[in-house]
């Protein structure tokens, strides 16, 4: 027993370390030829609108009370927004399980939602949030955070109502055979089985969660976040600071995304 | 089979019931969370009406008196954080004239519409005089009708103007090509004065090359376009289209220097060292001021000018020379690019998409800053068209 469990641990480790080296050295090549220049010469940009690695760190070294202000913005929104999205799309595939007939259906027709572009939603949201506060940065927040809530709603119900319907063979009918209630069926089948699925939906709705709140942030009616700095400083042409902001919001998903794997791996240990 | 298409057509019915039932909720809560803040707005009131003492009359009605004075205005919609602008390198005026009054230079993000305003959400709203002015005044289609229960507050009056549409270019296009740049400011000079002189036919002209608003606005906007490019800061009259006016330009860089704030240390030192000769160079419109219309074969024939904005006649000068021919009467043939939304105008000049660009001269200030080359070769408005505009009570 013990022995299998090595084994496998010891593939799954050389199996991790090759998936992070690579990236990982795909990324430093880059980078330096990014800092000599070589990639200004292949793509045909100059130093202006791609500025060097260097000056983009040192601009973020320079401003990182400023930068942090904004960021503390963007990811307020990106998460508040995602765990709305996420329970709401949760309950969701609840309501459609209890009621099959047309939940699956349903919910075929909600996920049409996830087809509205993000610019399209974000000034009606603004408009329809007017009324919250009287803070135009709390009522600018919320908004924001419904634009993200509705791009994260869609992959959570659909994943979840899979994971609460496709069960291990049998199973189902052995709970009926202890004479299992609906209630216990959901309790104690349905909803360990769906945990897996929900994770399969945060690797969707995480990306998804920041990009949505960075373009959201363009249309809000109070000025912050990593979105806004960035076309600020585009339309001012000043395209080192933008991109400045553009490498904070890159790890602003990555910082995201490696919290959920690492969440996922402890919930999930040994269950995959 | 019926009944199969029913039960379809109750599934389609409840999932709609749903959303709706979603949205409400939505609406429910926000109402619920309404309730916690009253004390909040409250203090927020209570705090404006105690900045707000010269404005006095509040109790005649939510808005300003008529004859209420435009730092009493700015003190109070400032408390009140009600002061809108659309960002993006033309809050500059907005934020000197919030300094001259004492106050944070914050604003509130406003979009391309007036609906902020007319919500109250916005109780002074940046509107230039030639577009969003007239949206809030006229009553035509698309517009709010408010008519004269509006008034504004001026930026050259305040002595917080900046200039704004211009030409600009490259300096490498303007040394490479200086025949092509002196016909062009020919032309186009030819076409501002000729719209100018028939704004109405002017507004036809650009409404007839594709157009954003429709014709009454396009009307009124020549009409007001007009006087920005006949009348300098002060209101005296300019004669000599395009004329590039130091004194102005020096407010311009003065101000922008002030104002534009840059986190890229390399490009704020930068702003801090520009001068008038970094940004301007008035020999190629003085050469084409004093030309008879006939120049040396221009060095580049096909030439692109890039708007600000919109087709509208902001920009009925280019419009009216294209169709009345002056630019192929000076050799030139001339594609003229539309602009709007997030279009760095002054990002398509500097990579070379277009030969030439119209920008607010603060735009050219900050893109030089962060090391454009660009320079600009003529000033189109001679005032600022930035007002801030405000409701009052009747």
């Amino acid at each position: 027993m013990s022995k299998t469990t090595n084994k496998r641990n010891g593939k799954f480790r050389t199996k991790s370390i090759s998936t992070i080296l690579y990236p990982v050295l795909f990324g430093v090549i880059i980078v330096v030829l990014w800092q000599t220049q070589i990639l200004h010469k292949i793509i045909g940009a100059d130093t202006f609108t791609l500025p060097l690695p260097g000056r983009i760190l040192g601009i973020i070294q320079d401003n990182v009370p400023g930068i942090a202000k904004n960021v503390v913005a963007t990811v307020i929104v990106a998460v508040g927004g995602l765990i709305l999205g996420s329970l709401l799309g949760y309950l969701l595939a609840i309501v459609a399980t209890i009621f099959p007939k047309w939940g699956s259906g349903g919910l075929t027709i909600v996920s049409a939602f996830n087809a509205i572009p993000i610019i399209a939603i974000a000034p009606i949201l603004n408009n329809l949030t007017k009324d919250f506060s009287k803070d135009p940065n709390i009522r600018s927040m919320l908004a924001k955070m419904l634009v993200v809530m509705l791009t994260c709603t869609v992959s959570m119900s659909i994943n979840a109502f899979r994971g609460f319907n496709e069960l291990k063979p049998f199973s189902e009918d052995l709970m009926k055979s202890y004479a299992a209630s609906k209630v216990t069926v959901f309790m104690k089948l349905r909803i360990p089985n769906s945990l897996p699925y929900v994770f399969t939906a945060l690797r969707v709705s995480v990306p998804a969660s920041v990009i949505s709140a960075l373009v959201s942030e363009y249309f809000a009616e109070y000025i912050i976040g990593v979105g806004r700095q960035i076309r600020e400083n585009i339309v001012l042409a000043q395209y080192a600071t933008a991109w400045a902001y553009i490498l904070v919001a890159c790890f602003i998903g990555i910082i995201m995304y490696v919290i959920l794997l690492i969440t996922e791996g402890i919930l999930l240990k040994g269950r995959r | 089979m019926k009944n199969l298409s029913m039960k379809k057509a109750i599934t389609l019915i409840l999932v709609l019931a749903m959303t709706v039932t979603l949205f409400a909720g939505c609406g429910n809560e926000s109402s619920a969370s309404n309730e916690v803040t009253p004390t909040a707005a409250a203090e927020a009131t209570a705090a404006a009406e105690a900045t707000s003492a010269p404005a006095g009359d509040e109790s005649t009605g939510a808005y300003y008196a008529a004859d209420a004075t435009a730092e009493s205005i700015v003190l109070d919609a400032a408390a009140k954080g009600q002061v809108g602008n659309w960002g993006l390198g033309n809050e500059y005026e907005v934020q000197a004239l919030l300094s001259k009054y004492g106050q944070p230079t914050t604003y509130l993000s406003q979009a391309f519409d007036m609906d902020g305003f007319d919500d109250d959400t916005i109780l002074l709203a940046s509107a230039m005089t030639y577009n969003e002015l007239g949206l809030v005044k006229n009553s035509y289609d698309g517009a709010y009708g408010y008519g004269d229960s509006v008034k504004y507050i001026d930026m050259n009056d305040e002595g917080v103007a900046m200039l704004e549409d211009n030409i600009f270019t490259t300096k490498e296009f303007a040394e490479a090509n200086p025949n092509t740049v002196k016909a062009f400011i020919y032309a186009s000079m030819q076409g501002w004065q000729y719209a100018c002189e028939h704004p109405e036919e002017a507004a036809e002209i650009v409404y007839k090359y594709g157009s954003s608003v429709s014709s009454d606005h396009q009307a009124y906007m020549a009409s007001e376009v007009k006087k920005l490019v006949e009348t300098d800061m002060s209101g005296a009259t300019v004669t000599n289209y395009g004329n590039m006016d130091e004194s102005a330009m020096q407010q311009t860089l003065d101000l922008a220097k002030q104002y534009i704030s840059l986190d890229d240390s390399q490009a704020a030192d930068a702003l801090q060292a520009l001068t008038l000769a970094d940004i301007m160079d008035a020999s190629y419109w003085e050469a084409a001021s004093a030309s008879d219309g006939t120049f040396d074969a221009p060095e580049k024939t096909d030439v692109s000018i890039q708007l600000k904005w919109l087709p509208q006649a902001q920009f009925m000068g280019y419009y009216v020379a294209l169709d009345k021919g002056y630019y192929t009467n000076v050799g030139l043939n001339v594609t003229i690019v539309q602009g709007g939304g997030d279009i760095g105008e002054t990002t398509a000049v500097y990579t070379g998409q277009v030969d030439f660009g119209v920008t607010w001269v603060s735009n050219l200030i900050a893109a030089n800053a962060g090391g454009m080359n660009l320079v600009e070769i003529s000033q189109v408005f001679q005032r600022s068209g930035l007002v801030l505009v405000y409701k009052i009570n009747e």
